[in-house]
């Protein structure tokens, strides 16, 4: 009974599963081919050789240009549009939620600073007194080579320095819960997220080598690169996600092939090294619409 | 339950936890890249190679055309072949793209010459990504021996079209009117060259004044305005078999002429009584339509690309300018609004814009805008520029350029110039005399 019951159960779990995500092992990086276009025995004719015909028309005369000047209309080019209401709030909460996240990672990057109450003394080691025979051993270690031996004495914090800093620490991460809701998942993310500043820094190393071609205005995606990048930055590997429209669109096919080569002439990438795990697998989303200002 | 099977149905659940925590659930990392370098993309073309004398010659020729025709689209810069590390063998031999990324290459252009026959040749070659180290596209031609220049327009236009995603113009011919003589005795002839200028040839021999030819869309056909006994007249020229003929018998005169898209059509002026309007003549039926009825002048029509719309300009509204109306001459609307005088509109050959002249405080200009009037840009200028006409992917311009004239008897000099659409690049096409009334054919492989 209870067999059958959690074998069943086990069953449906992992064909739903299945269903909604599909198997991890099967999405494999396909490498895109380029299809070589061969046209064997293309006969090339010279369409230039040309035949003159026969004159019909014969008298030349000249031809007197009518210009006739008119009063020119002057007309004062309207005043821009005004922004609009929804697009301003829109933006100023736009700018408003980068100031939160901007917060959250200073908070982040903030390291917990010890307060120490002048009060409390710190207490230094107290000095054990050895035996005659290793007293000799360190004397003669110390001619050879002070600083080898040469340990900084550290202070010994108390129970109550220590639950200082844990406090500290506590102070920050339950700011970030305030800030982004209450669960530690969050605050995981968050870690794993990269800042702007880190954000920003990819992005403009990648735009300095996109080589891109004024014809790029008529694509009207964006072109999607699914990037795999070593902890050192160095590009693994570039995939073109849209298989389908770089083979049937002339201008996706160029345009992502110069996004490509832009990724792995930029290679290695500045990413930062505490966060190389989300570079493992990733996207730059290539957006051409910005040629059309040009 | 036995413990075996408590133990398989335990690891399943694991596995399936494993995998609910593992990465490939977690949201990906997106990037947004919205900006780049719109410069000039730096290419290597190395010397076609060939197994004699001749061919090694004519494949060092090809490569110097395709070289001129792609870095003066001003799309691509072509790095010296002495800076080579070790120039490809043969376009089948896959390089060692390790000698050309040092050079700041991003393509390299391979290709090969082979003597077939005495008059037959086979011209290949590839193109290969080097940042990529991927081959792009190759292709392999048999030629005329004399039609080699005609195999490297169409390699230009295979790249071009590879790198960029737009159709290339290198194929192409252009007509014009070639100019010669003193100013009142000019001598205007019909000559047709190459985009680059090479292949030049004279059509009509001078003996009567020619102007506005227009290339047909769909076929080596010409249309062009010729003075017959003292009248201006439209006439079809067949670039294929060199016969004219004149287009029906109007009372008045006719002028600018232009075909429809499909080439079916042709659509012009005709001047009767002191009234120009604009008419569309259909060459199968010889059945003439007019399109305006109005008392000013209609003139320079010119259809859009799905030959729904015809602009054209007219003095109606008190000074020159550009209107629309559908194609049956009906719901005309104004669409140029600027300071000065507008003339001779051209739908580009993908229809989101309109070129133009324009005349404003003693300059000439040539420009363009959207068919809606709006977002007019000014590419050309000059004291006298006139008469654009579209290459047949839209990107580029041509028009001719006369200088002021410095002594009345002497005739200034005219030439013809190229522009790129985004105004930086302008170019002079160098023909044997002066020229004017450029006009740029399709595609010759169409």
């Amino acid at each position: 009974m209870y067999r059958s019951f959690f074998f069943s159960l086990a069953l449906h779990g992992f064909f739903i599963l299945l269903a909604y995500y599909g198997l991890p092992s099967i999405r494999t990086h396909q490498i895109i081919e380029q299809p070589i276009d061969i046209v064997e025995d293309t006969p090339v004719s010279s369409k230039t050789s040309l035949k003159l015909g026969t004159k019909k028309a014969r008298e030349v005369k000249k031809i007197e240009k009518k210009i006739i000047k008119k009063p020119v209309v002057k007309k004062t080019p309207p005043p821009p549009p005004l922004p609009d209401k929804k697009m301003v709030d829109k933006k100023n909460k736009e700018i408003e939620k980068i100031k939160e996240l901007k917060k959250i990672a200073k908070l982040i990057k903030q390291k917990p600073t010890l307060k120490i109450q002048k009060n409390n003394k710190i207490e230094t080691p107290k000095a054990i007194s050895k035996p005659d025979t290793i007293k000799n051993i360190q004397n003669s270690q110390l001619a050879k080579g002070i600083l080898k031996t040469l340990t900084k004495p550290s202070p010994v914090m108390d129970s109550d320095k220590k639950e200082n800093r844990k406090n500290n620490n506590k102070d920050v991460l339950n700011k970030i819960r305030q800030m982004v809701g209450n669960s530690s998942k969050k605050v995981q993310e968050i870690e794993k997220e990269l800042t702007q500043t880190e954000y920003d820094k990819i992005k403009n190393h990648i735009g300095k080598c996109w080589d891109i071609s004024y014809s790029a205005s008529e694509v009207k995606q964006i072109i999607d690169l699914k990037i795999s990048a070593n902890i050192d930055g160095t590009v693994n590997s570039v995939e073109i996600v849209d298989k389908s429209l770089y083979g049937k669109d002339a201008f996706y096919r160029a345009t992502a092939d110069s996004a490509r080569r832009a990724v792995l002439d930029c290679s290695p990438l500045p990413i930062p090294k505490n966060k190389a795990e989300r570079f493992k697998s990733f996207y730059f989303d290539f957006d051409p619409s910005f040629i059309s200002s040009y | 339950m036995n413990k075996r099977l408590k133990f398989k149905i335990l690891s399943f659940f694991m596995l399936l936890i494993s995998l609910c925590n593992s990465e490939i659930f977690a949201e990906d990392l997106r990037i947004k890249i919205n900006s780049g370098q719109v410069e000039p993309l730096p290419i290597a073309i190395a010397n076609f190679t060939g197994l004699d004398a001749k061919s090694s010659e004519i494949g060092r020729q090809i490569s110097d055309v395709i070289t001129n025709n792609l870095v003066r689209s001003g799309q691509f810069k072509a790095v010296e072949s002495a800076a080579f590390i070790a120039p490809p063998t043969s376009p089948s031999v896959r390089p060692n793209f390790s000698d050309w990324t040092p050079l700041g290459i991003k393509a390299l252009i391979s290709g090969s010459a082979k003597a077939i026959n005495e008059n037959q040749m086979e011209i290949e070659f590839r193109l290969w990504d080097v940042i990529a180290e991927t081959d792009l596209v190759g292709l392999r031609l048999s030629v005329d021996s004399n039609s080699w220049r005609r195999v490297a327009h169409i390699i230009s236009d295979e790249i071009f079209q590879r790198l960029s995603g737009d159709t290339g113009y290198f194929d192409t011919r252009i007509v014009y009117v070639a100019e010669s003589g003193l100013q009142n005795k000019r001598v205007k002839r019909l000559a047709i060259m190459d985009q680059d200028g090479e292949n030049h040839q004279y059509l009509t021999d001078g003996s009567f004044l020619v102007l506005t030819p227009r290339f047909s869309p769909t076929s080596q056909e010409i249309t062009y305005l010729a003075y017959y006994k003292n009248e201006p007249r439209v006439y079809i020229f067949n670039l294929e078999t060199g016969q004219q003929e004149l287009l029906g018998s109007f009372p008045g005169m006719t002028f600018a002429p232009r075909f429809s898209p499909s080439g079916d059509k042709i659509i012009m002026s005709l001047a009767d009584k002191g009234v120009t309007d604009i008419y569309e003549m259909n060459l199968n039926t010889q059945e003439v339509i007019r399109l305006t009825n109005s008392s000013s002048i209609d003139t320079s029509p010119s259809y859009s690309p799905d030959s729904s719309k015809i602009v054209f300009n007219s003095d109606r509204g008190g000074s020159q300018q550009l209107y629309i109306m559908d194609k049956n001459g009906a719901k005309v609307k104004r669409i140029s609004y600027g300071e000065g005088r507008y003339a001779t509109p051209v739908w580009a050959p993908k229809g989101e814009l309109i070129a133009f002249t324009k005349m404003l405080k003693n300059k000439f200009y040539i420009g363009v805008m959207a068919p809606d009037g709006s977002g007019e840009r000014l590419l050309a200028e000059g004291y006298l520029v006139e008469g654009p006409t579209w290459a047949p992917n839209g990107r580029v311009l041509m028009y001719f350029k006369q200088d002021a004239p410095v002594d009345n008897d002497k005739s200034s000099n005219v030439n013809l110039y190229k522009v790129d659409i985004t105004g930086f690049r302008e170019e002079r096409i160098l023909t044997p005399s002066d020229g004017s009334d450029p006009a740029w054919s399709p595609l010759l492989n169409n």
